[in-house]
C-alpha cells in the first residue's frame, strides 16, 4: 500500500504549502506595475525573504507592496500562500479573495481559499470553494488532487452528506492510497458521523478504522476480503449502529439481493431506525418481493406521513401487491409533498400504466424523460 | 404375453432419463449444466431450440471461438493504438500496442453471438475491450458504448475498466449461475448463454418434482400470465426496463437497444393490453425473425385494415394505416445505425416516423 500525503496535520500544511509554492503556476503580472524602483525593490525584497523560508518579513514586505500596487496578482498569490504556510487562515482567506477580485479564474486560489475556510471551521463555504477549485482544473496535479479531494471527503462527512462522501473517498482505494487517518474519515462516513477525523473520539478509533478498512477493500473491487472485512467488523462490533447499513448500501451496488439480508441485520440492532427501514422496504420492492416490503412500507407511512418518500415506498409496494389504486393514492401524497421527486413519478408512471389509464401513463413518462433529459449523458455501457 | 402398456413404457423411459440427468447435474453441482436437456423432456418445442438462440448463445464457452478461427488476424488502429485479434494453434489472444509497448491477453469470455465483445480479467479488476468484432465488418470496431472514450495510456486502450458490481451484471444477463449471493461470480457454476433456469427459476426443483409426481405444485410461475408491463419489466431485467434507462445516463440513440425503455414510451403502449408486449410479437426460445412482414399480424391484432369492417368480437379498434397495409415495422419502427456504422437496431419506439427527423428520446 503506498504511503500517503497526509500523516499529520502540520505534514499535510508543510507539504501543501510547499507544492503549493513549487506547483502551482504564478499568475504573471497581468496587472500594471507602477514599476517605481521601490515596488521593484519591496518585491524583490520579499521574494528573498520567501525564498529563505523568512516567513513573518515576506508577509510583511508582500502586504507593504501590495499597499503600493494593490492590483498586483502575483503579491496576492504569494502573500495568501505564506499566510496559508504560517497558519494565519484568515488573512489568507483575504489575500486569496482579493485575488480572486482580480481574476476570477483563478482557481488554485479558490481552491487555497476553501482549505484556509476548512482550518477555519466554515465547512460549507469551505466545500463549496473546494468543489469549485476542482471543477476549475485546481487539481492537476496528483498531489494537489489528493490533498483537495480528501478534503472535499471530509467536508462532505462533516456536513452529513455520507453517500457523496464514501464516493469522494473511493479513487483513494482505487489507486491503493491509505492511511490510518484516512481510514477513520472513511469509517465516519460509513457509520454516518458528521465529524472530521481528528474530532473522532479515542474509544471510537478501533471500530472506525476496522469500518474504513472493510469499506477501503470493497471500494478496491476486492469483494472476497471486503466480505472477510465485513464479516470480522460484525463479529468484533456485534452492537455498532449502521455496520450492516453501510456494507447494505455498498452492496447495493450489485442489486438488492445482496443488500436486503444487510438491512434486515441492521433492523435487528436498531429497529427504529427509519433510513433503514426505507431502504429494506425499497430493496425489497427492487428485488420483486413487494409482499415482504408491504409491512415495512406500511410502519414507515405511518411514522413519517408527512416524508415524500415514505409514501412513495408505500404507494409502491400496495402498486406491486395487486392494488393500484390504494397505491395511486399513496403517491399522489407522495407527490403532493415533493413535486419534483422522480421516483415519485417513475411509481404513477408505472401505477397508470398498470391501471389502463395509458394517457396519464403517458403523460408521466413524458415528465420523467424531461426531468433527467439534462442529468443524462451521452455514454451508455451494455 | 402381455405387452406393457406403451404410454407407462414412455412415462418410465422419460421418468428414468431425467433421474439420470438430474443425478449428473448434481454430481457436478452444477445446477444449470444439462438442464434444457432435461426440460425438453416435456417441454421439447422450447427446451430443443432455445439453445440456439442469440440469448441462448450470448456468451460463448471459453475456447476457441469459430468466427475468430475464420479471422486468425484481425487488426484495427485507433487513436494512437493498434489493435491485433489474432489466434493461433486454438488460442485467441487480444494485443494493444502503442508502437513502443504492447499488451496482450488471451481472450477467454466472448459476449454476443452476431457482434462479439470481450471481457478480461487483470489483476482482479476486469475491463471491456475498447474494441469488438463486427459481423458486418468481418473485422473490429470500437464497443458500442465506448464511442466516447478517447484513452490517454496504452492501460486504458485495453479496455474500459468496469467497477465491480458490473462484471457481475454482465456475466449475470449473459449466462446462467455465474452469481452467487446476489453479488460474488462463480465460474463454476456458470454455464453460457441464457438457459431454462435463468427466467424460469425453480426449473431445477420442477424437474426433480415433476419425476415424484408433483410438477403441477413446482412448476415455475407461468410467464405467459404476466401483464404487460410486467413482461416488460422481466424481459427488462437485461434488456433494461423503462425506469431502468430513466434513472441511467442513456440518452440519444444508443438507448434504442433497450427494448422495453423504448415500447413502453410508445403511443400506443398499454400496460394492459396483452397485445402489445415483448411476448406477443416475439418468441424468446425461437431465434428472432428478421422479416419485417412476419410482424404484420401482430399489428393488425389492434389496428384494422383500411376499408374493413371489423367483426363483432375483434379487438382490432386503432385506425388503418393510410399509406400500406404490410411490412409495418419498416416505417413505423424505423431501424437505427449507431454512431460507429456497424449495429443496427430495429426501433421499438412506435410512431408515425417521418424522414429527418431527430432520434425522439
Amino acid at each position: 500500500m503506498k504511503q500517503p500525503w497526509h500523516l499529520t496535520k502540520s505534514r499535510t500544511l508543510a507539504s501543501a504549502y510547499f507544492l503549493l509554492l513549487v506547483l502551482f503556476i504564478p499568475f504573471g503580472n497581468l496587472a500594471a506595475q507602477d514599476g517605481s524602483s521601490s515596488f521593484d525593490e519591496i518585491e524583490a525584497e520579499a521574494t528573498a525573504a520567501r525564498d529563505v523560508e523568512d516567513i513573518p518579513r515576506a508577509i510583511e514586505l508582500y502586504t507593504e507592496a501590495l499597499q503600493l500596487n494593490p492590483k498586483w496578482q502575483d503579491g496576492w498569490w504569494s502573500l495568501g500562500l505564506a499566510q496559508y504556510g504560517s497558519g494565519a487562515y484568515a488573512s489568507a482567506t483575504d489575500a486569496f479573495s482579493h485575488l480572486l477580485a482580480l481574476n476570477p479564474t483563478a482557481a488554485p486560489a479558490v481552491a487555497l481559499r476553501g482549505l484556509c475556510e476548512f482550518e477555519m471551521g466554515d465547512f460549507p463555504t469551505s466545500l463549496a470553494d473546494i468543489q469549485k477549485g476542482i471543477a476549475s482544473g485546481a487539481a492537476g496535479d496528483a498531489r494537489q488532487e489528493q490533498i483537495l479531494r480528501y478534503h472535499r471527503a471530509m467536508l462532505l462527512t462533516r456536513l452529513g452528506r455520507f453517500p457523496e462522501a464514501l464516493q469522494a473517498y473511493s479513487p483513494f482505494a482505487e489507486h491503493n492510497l491509505s492511511s490510518p487517518e484516512l481510514l477513520v474519515g472513511i469509517g465516519l462516513a460509513g457509520l454516518r458521523i458528521p465529524l472530521l477525523p481528528k474530532d473522532a473520539r479515542a474509544d471510537q478509533q478501533a471500530l472506525l478504522t476496522a469500518v474504513g478498512d472493510a469499506t477501503f477493500k470493497f471500494m478496491q473491487g476486492d469483494q472476497t476480503a471486503a466480505k472477510q472485512a465485513f464479516s470480522d467488523l460484525f463479529q468484533n462490533f456485534p452492537a455498532a449502529q449502521n455496520t450492516h447499513f453501510l456494507y447494505g448500501n455498498l452492496l447495493l451496488a450489485f442489486g438488492p439481493d445482496a443488500a436486503v439480508p444487510q438491512f434486515k441485520k441492521e433492523l435487528e440492532i436498531a429497529p427504529d431506525n427509519m433510513s433503514v427501514l426505507s431502504m429494506l422496504a425499497w430493496s425489497l420492492l427492487m428485488q420483486h418481493q413487494p409482499d415482504e416490503a408491504l409491512p415495512y412500507a406500511k410502519r414507515l407511512a405511518k411514522a413519517e406521513p408527512e416524508r415524500a418518500a415514505s409514501q412513495l415506498i408505500l404507494g409502491r409496494s400496495l402498486l406491486d401487491t395487486g392494488s393500484a389504486a390504494s397505491g395511486i393514492e399513496y403517491l399522489q401524497r407522495a407527490l403532493k409533498l415533493d413535486p419534483r421527486n422522480l421516483e415519485v413519478h417513475i411509481a404513477l408512471a408505472k401505477a397508470y400504466s398498470k391501471s389502463g389509464r395509458n394517457d396519464d401513463a403517458r403523460r408521466e413518462r413524458t415528465l420523467c424523460l424531461q426531468m433527467t433529459q439534462n442529468g443524462a449523458t451521452g455514454l451508455a455501457h451494455p | 404375453m402381455v405387452l406393457p402398456d406403451l404410454r407407462i413404457l414412455s412415462q418410465l423411459t422419460a421418468t428414468l432419463s431425467i433421474l439420470l440427468a438430474a443425478s449428473v447435474v448434481f454430481a457436478e453441482q452444477k445446477p444449470a449444466h444439462n438442464v434444457a436437456a432435461v426440460c425438453a423432456r416435456c417441454h421439447s418445442s422450447q427446451a430443443l431450440t432455445q439453445p440456439l438462440t442469440s440469448m441462448g448463445r450470448a456468451l460463448q464457452p471459453p475456447g476457441v471461438d469459430p468466427v475468430l478461427s475464420s479471422h486468425p488476424r484481425l487488426t484495427f488502429q485507433k487513436f494512437a493504438y493498434t489493435y491485433v485479434v489474432e489466434t493461433l494453434n486454438g488460442q485467441s489472444t487480444y494485443s494493444v500496442t502503442d508502437g513502443t509497448q504492447t499488451i496482450t491477453l488471451p481472450i477467454r469470455w466472448t459476449f454476443g453471438n452476431s457482434a462479439r465483445t470481450w471481457v478480461f480479467e487483470r489483476d482482479g479488476v476486469y475491463y471491456e475491450s475498447l474494441v469488438s468484432y463486427y459481423p458486418s465488418l468481418g473485422g473490429l470496431g470500437i464497443t458500442i458504448g465506448d464511442f466516447g472514450i478517447t484513452p490517454r495510456t496504452l492501460d486504458e486502450a485495453v479496455g474500459r475498466r468496469l467497477p465491480p458490481s458490473e462484471p457481475v451484471a454482465c456475466f449475470g444477463c449473459h449466462s446462467t449461475g455465474a452469481v452467487i449471493d446476489g453479488q460474488l461470480l462463480s465460474f463454476d457454476s456458470l454455464e453460457p448463454g441464457v438457459t431454462c433456469e435463468h427466467c424460469h427459476t425453480g426449473a431445477i426443483s420442477h424437474m426433480v418434482s415433476a419425476v415424484q409426481g408433483a410438477d403441477t405444485e413446482t412448476a415455475p410461475p407461468d410467464l405467459r400470465k404476466l401483464t404487460s408491463e410486467d413482461v416488460s419489466d422481466f424481459c427488462g431485467q437485461c434488456h433494461r426496463t423503462w425506469e431502468t434507462v430513466i434513472r441511467g445516463p442513456w440518452r440519444g440513440e444508443l438507448n434504442v437497444r433497450f427494448q422495453p425503455y423504448r415500447l413502453a414510451n410508445s403511443k400506443c403502449f398499454s400496460g394492459t393490453d396483452p397485445r402489445i408486449s415483448c411476448i406477443a410479437c416475439h418468441d424468446p426460445h425461437k431465434n428472432l425473425d428478421t422479416d419485417a412482414a412476419a410482424y404484420d399480424a401482430k399489428c393488425l391484432a389492434c389496428h384494422t385494415l383500411q376499408g374493413a369492417v371489423p367483426a363483432a368480437n375483434r379487438k382490432a379498434t386503432a385506425k388503418a394505416c393510410p399509406v400500406q397495409e404490410t411490412n409495418c415495422v419498416s416505417c413505423h419502427m424505423p431501424e437505427v445505425k449507431l454512431a460507429n456504422g456497424q449495429a443496427t437496431f430495429r426501433d421499438h419506439l412506435i410512431r408515425i416516423a417521418k424522414p429527418g427527423m431527430p432520434y425522439p428520446d
